[in-house]
């Protein structure tokens, strides 16, 4: 079974149809990449996978998103308990404006997921969740701010694990970082699909053909073609990919 | 507006379908040079030794190409296909050259009194076969690429046949041997053609076939 079944996903904002029917199938601990133009819908379809899309006003969704087999969207859902589950990474890093601990003790203190000694133990294994503990254990009490952009951005990485997620969503986590930290994102996100089910859109296409196991692409909302990386990437099915992926347009 | 790969890959086109061409004057002068009783060594050596250059030229002309533009789809597949290409061409010089030191080396055709019927149909199927992969990959002609397969397998019979009958010409030793040897660099001209032939097919859809 899969883990998030996306399944006839439509979202609208106000009039403007965004996205078109999406069907599809994410694996457990895998990397999923959604590429495809901007404003194709693919920040969208994860957003919708957490619902965060609600929180933009006048979106409106039909369909069903189905995480471990129970639709997101059914009236019973807790939200909070939902994002909790299914966390996500932005593209620019966003710490808060608090000590390096405090970031990343935060959600398990909302979420009264632990206090004191547990609450260490979680901050830490958190930070080395996010390949980040060796470069900060001596400095929990600095501001997050101190830190680089690439070590911000594992930051908030950490922070997500920290409430004890099943899905990580990235949306385009390593377009604000340079080379050498995208590297360590990159092999950051590998390790994460070991424990977690990783989804990340990306507008880069070497980045989404190194991290990912499987590849989704999108175009004005509607899912194009979906299958392994490699495949896609070696030999697309849709003309539409072919064109994309080979920049002959978009 | 064309892409910055296109140029490159225009040129790593130009550069394969100009090896192809010496390919095929290389395997033509030996074939022509060891049916007429010719020593064309020095003519083949000289093509051969091109070839091996180009072949250079060529790899390092799709490693350049994959650093700079990280190819994918169908543009990874001509890259990563004539990069192939270019080994099989490099080896129509190589057998081309085998045939003709063969020759020189070890008989000619005034002290040879075998049939020369199965030569004569090789080097005829084989010669067509250098022709059509080259046909085919200028075209990206995918039906005339999987047509080299038959051929192929013609060639092998003939081959095989032949073996027979040399070795039932015990006084004739050193002309079956050139024979033997030029019958089998013939044989593996054919089947880089169909190396060739598979290459074509991986290009033009994206399917790894074996055409042998």
């Amino acid at each position: 079974m899969a883990k998030v079944d996306i399944k006839e996903l439509n979202v609208w904002f106000k009039e403007n149809h965004v996205l078109k029917d999406v069907s599809l199938a994410i694996k457990e601990h895998a990397v999923t990449a959604v590429m495809g133009p901007s404003g194709c819908g693919k920040t969208t379809l994860i957003r919708a996978i957490n619902r965060m899309n609600e929180i933009i006003g006048g979106s409106r969704t039909s369909g069903a998103v189905y995480l471990d087999g129970k639709n997101v969207y059914d009236e019973d859902t807790n939200v909070y308990e939902l994002r909790r589950k299914v966390g996500m990474v932005f593209q620019k890093p966003n710490p808060f404006p608090k000590s390096i601990f405090e970031n990343v003790a935060f959600g398990p203190k909302i979420h009264k997921i632990a206090n004191g000694k547990k609450l260490d133990e979680i901050v830490e294994e958190s930070l080395r969740g996010g390949a980040l503990w060796d470069e900060v254990k001596d400095r929990l009490n600095d501001s997050a701010f101190s830190l680089s952009g690439g070590q911000q951005q594992r930051l908030c990485i950490a922070r997500a694990l920290a409430v004890e997620p099943e899905v990580i969503l990235m949306d385009e986590p390593c377009s604000a970082l340079d080379p050498a930290a995208t590297a360590k994102i990159e092999a950051l996100i590998r390790e994460l699909s070991e424990k977690y089910t990783v989804i990340i859109v990306t507008h880069n296409l070497q980045q989404a053909a190194r991290v990912s196991d499987f590849t989704a692409f999108m175009y004005m909302g509607k899912l194009v073609e979906y299958g392994d990386t490699t495949s896609v990437f070696e030999n697309p099915k849709s003309e539409l990919t072919e064109k994309y992926i080979t920049g002959k347009f978009g | 507006m064309s892409r910055l790969l296109d140029i490159g890959l225009e040129q790593l086109t130009t550069m394969v379908y100009k090896m192809g061409e010496v390919a095929e004057k290389a395997i033509g002068i030996s074939v022509r040079g060891f049916m007429e009783g010719k020593d064309v060594t020095r003519d083949v050596n000289e093509l051969s030794e091109i070839l091996v250059t180009m072949t250079v030229e060529i790899e390092e002309k799709t490693f350049e190409l994959i650093v700079k533009y990280q190819p994918v789809a169908s543009d990874l597949r001509i890259i990563n296909s004539y990069m192939k290409i270019a080994y099989d061409f490099e080896r129509y010089g190589r057998y081309a050259w085998d045939i003709s030191f063969t020759h020189k080396k070890l008989s000619s055709l005034e002290n040879c009194a075998l049939s020369w019927d199965s030569m004569e149909r090789l080097v005829e199927k084989v010669s067509e076969m250098v022709s059509k992969s080259i046909r085919a990959l200028k075209d990206h002609d995918v039906e005339l690429a999987k047509t080299l397969a038959e051929t192929e397998k013609e060639v092998d019979e003939i081959f095989f046949k032949y073996i027979d009958q040399l070795a039932e010409s015990p006084t004739q030793t050193k002309c079956a041997m050139c024979n033997l040897l030029v019958a089998r660099f013939l044989e593996r001209i054919a089947d880089h053609t169909t190396y060739i032939g598979e290459a074509i097919v991986y290009i033009a859809t994206g399917e790894k076939v074996t055409l042998r």
